[in-house]
């Protein structure tokens, strides 16, 4: 045998005549973290579902444990010791953790009957494994985000898995969860298992990756051992440009106040948050996932009733509003985090899901003006830069960064003076990250005041103006940015019972 | 924080959850008592022992295809064919046996082999072919309709003596065609709680993707459960034939209808993933009492498509409130 668990030679596909993947290959070694960096639509994800057994390659050879693999199905994949956690979960929600655990491969007695005894008690022994404490007849609906990811790591474990593909693992960790994920992933690599290791964060890969693979375009750019490699070039392989700066700085004075939330409590976890917001300001929102931060978001918004204060807009006096409706007519907007279910409507043209909100300002007694609503299209492609095809392409075709671009644009044409955007970066690339930080700074030059909530700390750090730390429901504290280091803002994020009292 | 969250607020995190979960199920049950009740003390005839046999026959015939429907439905599947099922299989079974005791056994081979084809070419179409389960359903129940009615317009063919018997045995004072009804019951829980094609059931219409990428195998239990629930209305196309003596065509209009009011009146939702056989009970007893106290009651039947159509809303608002 080889020394090589896995090696993918010269793998091609194409979807209808769109080249995905071109003669890409990667080796992996048993024991070792390998990263696999690049954009969105570099291919990564097309060569991990190959490996995976859900799509067929084009062209190429998989020699997976020294034996060329021949069209193997989802489960047999599986058996032989590979196992692929998704970016969006695999679980199925109403399911208990040990029935995810073991979903298609239940422990059975004879004709098909389960083994529910053995059942638990292997569930519970794959959680004891992984150092954790969880009721295994739960069902997956009641654990948080953190745990979800963790019964993903017992079901990888469970299917004896030699290999484990990690698909943005992080996306949705923090902090004190994200170490329990490496300490987890250094005691899978002790007891001899792969990992490869998708992921935008950079960070992470320098942290534990042995090796980085670098795709582009559904090309291989290059492999290269971890330290050979320092942030800048990494970089700039998966962009194909340096990016010298990051994240856009202006030098500008606090503006006038626009916003004011006074003590508000929603029912929710938040409570209590009072805030202010000035003209042309970032002001950046961190903490865990789970502490508040979108509810914050969602109460400013008037999306959730507030059970105590008030939240209003400066100079319209009494202008409060307890809809997300009336909250767009004085001004303000939110972008929410699942750009998929809340901010998009896949299926429809750019062009419709642009023009939504302003239909009325649109139509003249109820019929549609297309030409002005051509020429507000075209204006918000140019000045966002989206790339589309057409202003008719459905929006589930773009790419992440350019959908995020269109639910912006959405939101411009309403000229509000408050833009509550949440995890505006979630899930796009390196290069359209850029875009949308030199946008924000755009609307800051606009007069417009952004609230950005992130659980990305350098991004928080890079471009607020100003940072409220939440834990547990309140916001804990306040950060200027020229004192803002990500361990200070951990620390207050994390800090046991700081929310309590 | 939702309306049950709220009210039961002082318990344990998996007490609450049973309860958020089983509470509108227990609340079905809870209006079957009050129908009980009112049946009881407003109708001299409601709570006799004929009219508790009629009620439970009558749920029986509805309750087997709502079982399959169930299952179907599980899976974020549905089968609008099935009324059109029970009219084919019923004629076929009448024709087959014509009178002869001798032709029992082969008419109830056809008519379930006829069930068994008509599921697995579901199951294919919606595997194979990639269709939408409302369409591919929703074009047999106009096929099969369309076979029965060409077959005979008027009643056609006839069940043989014990046949027909069969349709007022008694065990006890139970008739013999709830017991069939109690142990499918039982049989279906059983599949779903101890078996993995129960799990996959809840796999696949809880998230279909999830369940292929696990190795769930997707296309062999969508073949199995269209069967089954063909097969269910089939069996329901024969113990019409126990009951009518004939093959009488006009059987069979809207019991699609009924049988997925049942299925969402017990809480299994039209999404997948969720449901109970004990839930899919109750919606089959509360419509079953709820129709026989409205003839007891001397009330113009058409009131009941009303009666019914309410239930179904403050059933559906109640599961709502689970919120998840």
């Amino acid at each position: 045998m080889s020394e090589y668990i896995l090696e993918m030679r010269n793998i091609s596909k194409s979807f209808a005549g769109v080249q995905a993947l071109k003669d890409v290959s990667i080796r992996c070694k048993p024991g070792q973290v390998y990263g696999l960096v690049g954009e969105n639509g570099a291919g990564k994800s097309t060569l991990m579902k190959i490996l995976a057994g859900a799509y067929k390659a084009d062209a190429g050879e998989i020699i997976y444990k020294g034996q060329r693999r021949e069209g193997a199905s989802a489960g047999d994949v599986i058996d032989s010791g590979i196992s692929i956690i998704y970016q969006e979960l695999a679980l199925v929600p109403r399911m208990s953790v040990a029935e995810n655990i073991f979903l298609g491969r239940e422990p059975q007695r004879a004709f098909g009957i389960l083994d529910l005894k053995s059942l638990h008690e292997r569930a519970a022994k794959l959680t004891a494994r992984l150092g954790i404490s969880m009721d295994t007849s739960l069902p997956v609906s009641e654990l948080t985000v953190a745990q979800r990811q963790l019964v993903e790591i017992a079901k990888a474990l469970s299917q004896n898995a030699d290999l484990i593909v990690m698909d943005e693992p992080s996306a949705i960790l923090a902090g004190s969860e994200l170490d329990q994920l490496f300490r987890i992933i250094s005691s899978l690599i002790a007891q001899g298992v792969t990992i490869i290791y998708i992921s935008h964060r950079l960070d992470e890969v320098f942290r534990i990756a042995d090796e980085v693979t670098v795709l582009k375009d559904g090309e291989l750019v290059e492999t290269r051992p971890i330290d050979e490699l320092d942030r800048q070039t990494l970089v700039k392989l998966m962009v194909g440009r340096p990016l010298d700066e990051i994240f856009p700085q202006t030098d500008h004075e606090q503006g006038e106040l626009v916003l004011v939330a006074e003590n508000v409590s929603t029912d929710t976890i938040l409570e209590g948050a009072s805030l202010e917001l000035y003209k042309g300001e970032i002001l950046g929102i961190a903490g865990m996932v789970g502490s508040g931060r979108t509810e914050l978001a969602r109460a400013l918004f008037g999306a959730d009733p507030l059970t105590s204060g008030t939240v209003s807009l400066v100079g319209e006096e009494g202008a409060l509003w307890t809809t997300p409706a009336k909250a767009i007519e004085s001004g303000l907007v939110l972008v929410p985090e699942d750009r998929k279910s809340h901010g998009l409507f896949t299926s429809l043209s750019v062009r419709v899901n642009i023009t939504l909100p302003i239909l009325s300002r649109l139509t003249r007694f109820g019929i549609m003006q297309s030409q002005a609503e051509r020429a507000i299209v075209e204006a918000a492609r140019d000045r966002l830069s989206i790339v589309m095809a057409s202003s008719d392409q459905e929006a589930q075709y773009l790419s992440g960064g350019n959908q995020q671009k269109v639910v912006l644009a959405k939101w411009l044409e309403t000229d509000p003076a408050v833009v509550i955007l949440d995890e505006p970066t979630r899930g796009v690339d390196v290069g359209a990250k850029f875009e949308i930080y030199r946008l924000m700074r755009q609307l800051n030059d606009r007069g417009i005041a952004i609230v950005m909530i992130s659980s990305e700390l350098p991004e928080v750090i890079g471009m607020s103006d100003r940072i409220l730390v939440m834990n547990n429901g309140r916001i804990v504290g306040e950060v200027a940015r020229e004192e803002a280091t990500e361990a200070g803002i951990i620390e207050l994020a994390t800090m046991a019972g700081a929310g309590a009292n | 924080m939702n309306l049950s969250a709220r009210l039961f607020g002082g318990l344990s995190a998996s007490q609450r959850l049973f309860l958020r979960r089983y509470g509108p199920i227990f609340a079905v049950y809870g209006f079957i008592i009050v129908l009980f009740i009112i049946g009881a003390t407003q109708s001299e005839r409601f709570l006799t022992v004929r009219n508790l046999t009629n009620v439970a026959r009558q749920s029986a015939f509805l309750g087997i295809v709502a079982l399959g429907q169930m299952l179907v439905i599980l899976t974020a599947g549905i089968d609008l064919s099935i009324g059109s099922l029970v009219k084919l299989s019923i004629l076929v079974s009448a024709i087959v046996m014509n009178g002869e005791t001798n032709n029992q056994g082969a008419a109830i081979v056809a008519t379930l082999g006829l069930g068994l084809l008509v599921g697995l070419i579901h199951g294919f179409l919606v595997n194979e072919v990639k269709i939408a389960p409302f369409i591919v359903t929703l074009a047999s129940l106009g096929l099969l309709r369309g076979i029965s009615l060409s077959i005979s317009t008027s009643p056609v063919g006839s069940a043989s003596r014990p046949f027909i018997m069969f349709y007022v045995q008694k065990i006890g004072p139970i008739p013999v065609i709830a017991l069939i009804f109690a142990l499918l019951l039982v049989l279906t829980a059983l599949l779903l709680r101890y078996t993995a094609f129960g799990k996959y059931l809840y796999a696949i219409g809880g998230n279909i993707e999830v369940a292929h990428l696990s190795g769930v195998p997707v296309k062999l239990t969508r073949y199995g459960v269209y069967a089954i629930c063909s097969i269910s209305a089939s069996i329901t196309g024969l113990l019409w034939l126990s009951r009518m003596g004939v093959g009488d065509p006009a059987i069979g209009d809207g019991v699609e209808l009924q049988a997925i009011t049942a299925v969402i009146i017990g809480g299994t939702s039209l999404f997948g993933g969720r449901g109970t056989v004990i839930g899919t009970l109750g919606g089959v007893l509360l419509l079953g009492i709820t129709a026989n106290l409205l003839v007891m009651l001397g009330v113009n039947q058409f009131v009941q498509g009303l009666i019914q159509g309410i239930i179904i809303v403050a059933a559906v608002a109640l599961y709502k409130q689970e919120g998840d």
